[in-house]
């Protein structure tokens, strides 16, 4: 459309200047969205791809309702200092020798790498991680866990627990990690030492670990008393309880 | 009887100073509401920085102050306020909360740095638990009723309710109600799902 005659039609000067913003705000929004949108269909392709794949085990790749992104998403949490030289990592509960190792001592035990997929609850999901860190199962060993043990509590920082059935938590890619992709964890995913139950929902591999609880009965954790599923199977989708 | 003309007149006068009064209320809500809206996308909170660089290895027979200096120097850093090895591993630290780490021949440089504007306009957003704080928000709400309620009928004719402003009120209207049609509204939603920022994963 050509420029009016404001000389000869003053009164539409205002108007036309009004329309010029409007047309250029809308430009600038749709050139937004478009971005947006592009960034969606570039994430997409990456779902698509993992959604055609199977794991060993023969189950999806990616589980209902997720989608992939290429690194962990910052969750929040209640952080704990981070600190390397205040750790402490309790093993205890139904066993016969508890014990306490600090983080250097957590480093000498047998460690092992695994790569393993991750799935948060709320529909992300990160795949081929590489966690180094000790076997869950290799902790139960060392402290003797006692034969009427079925249920491992993962304890957080600020109180916060995770329970996962022992089953699961011993399973070879369980971990109590520090490393993903040869990379200490930022303090927000979980550093210096987090929990890693991969083929549950993301919420049980507790950040900011503290202990390793083993006990006979099961105790619902933090999210599990708030409504959300006591086993957290992503396959299954038990997202809520 | 009032004189129309002069009733309108007031009504315009106040809504403009009104509007003035709203404006930092406004740009703080409105940024903080943007902020929260994506926490899925971004931690308003803190600008987590993370880089990996390359170097020679410390050895094990490298002291604590050797190993120290080959690592900050790598990371462009000064002297760190703490040193700490363990296994494979060199991690200093610095005042500033920066934690730099060395695994092998690969150093990890992780800066979080507190984002003062949008950690500020997100705490007042969210008025819960301050006790001060929610009765000025309730005053600002207020204020916003009469700036919505005072701008139907600023102005007359074919500009104001007469047409233009009953259809754009129509439509300001019709978007949430089509909504919550369209999306089931809250008993649709009803599950446990706790905020995103709640979520420890």
């Amino acid at each position: 459309m050509s420029r009016p005659d404001f000389d000869r039609y003053p009164e539409l000067k205002q108007a036309w200047n009004r329309r010029e913003f409007i047309k250029r705000a809308a430009a600038g929004t749709a050139f937004v969205a478009l971005g947006g949108a592009l960034v969606r269909i570039a994430a997409d392709d990456l779902t698509k791809a993992a959604r055609a794949e199977k794991r060993a085990d023969g189950r999806a790749r990616l589980p209902p309702g997720q989608r992939t992104l290429e690194y962990l998403r910052p969750m929040g949490g209640d952080p704990s200092d981070g600190d390397v030289k205040t750790f402490k990592l309790r093993v205890h509960g139904d066993v016969k020798t508890p014990f306490e190792v600090d983080y250097a001592g957590l480093l000498k035990l047998p460690q092992v790498t695994k790569e393993a997929d991750v799935h948060c609850v709320t529909g992300w999901s990160m795949l081929a991680g590489v966690w180094k860190g000790v076997q869950i199962s290799m902790l139960a060993e060392k402290a003797g866990i006692k034969g009427e043990a079925k249920h491992v509590i993962l304890e957080a920082a600020h109180g916060f627990t995770a329970n996962v059935p022992l089953a699961d938590a011993t399973k070879d890619n369980c971990l109590v990690t520090y490393r993903l992709n040869g990379k200490p964890f930022q303090l927000q995913h979980g550093a210096p030492v987090r929990g890693l139950i991969p083929d549950l929902y993301f919420w049980k591999s507790a950040k900011w670990i503290t202990g390793v609880r083993f006990v006979k009965d099961d105790r619902p954790g933090f999210w599990e008393v708030r409504g959300y599923h006591n086993h957290a199977d992503p396959w299954k989708e038990q997202r809520y309880g | 009887m009032v004189d129309r003309k002069r009733w309108r007149a007031w009504l315009r006068a106040i809504h403009r100073d009104v509007g003035y009064l709203a404006v930092g209320f406004t740009i703080i809500y409105a940024i903080g509401g943007i902020a929260m809206n994506h926490v899925d996308d971004w931690n308003y909170t803190y600008n987590s920085k993370e880089r990996t660089l390359a170097i020679a290895p410390v050895t094990d027979d490298a002291t604590d102050e050797q190993a120290a200096k080959l690592v900050a120097d790598a990371a462009g850093k000064g002297r760190a306020d703490d040193v700490f090895r363990a296994g494979d591993e060199v991690r200093l630290e610095y005042a500033d909360g920066t934690k730099v780490t060395a695994i092998g021949a690969e150093v990890t440089v992780q800066e979080v740095k507190s984002r003062f504007f949008f950690r500020a306009v997100t705490w007042l957003h969210a008025a819960k638990g301050k006790q001060g704080w929610k009765y000025i928000a309730d005053a600002y709400a207020v204020l916003l009723l009469y700036l919505a309620i005072s701008g139907l009928f600023m102005i007359k004719g074919k500009l104001g309710l007469k047409w233009r402003g009953t259809l754009l009120v129509a439509i300001g209207v019709a978007v949430p109600v089509v909504y919550l049609y369209a999306s089931g509204g809250p008993e649709a939603h009803a599950d446990p799902k706790p905020r995103v920022s709640d979520v420890s994963s």
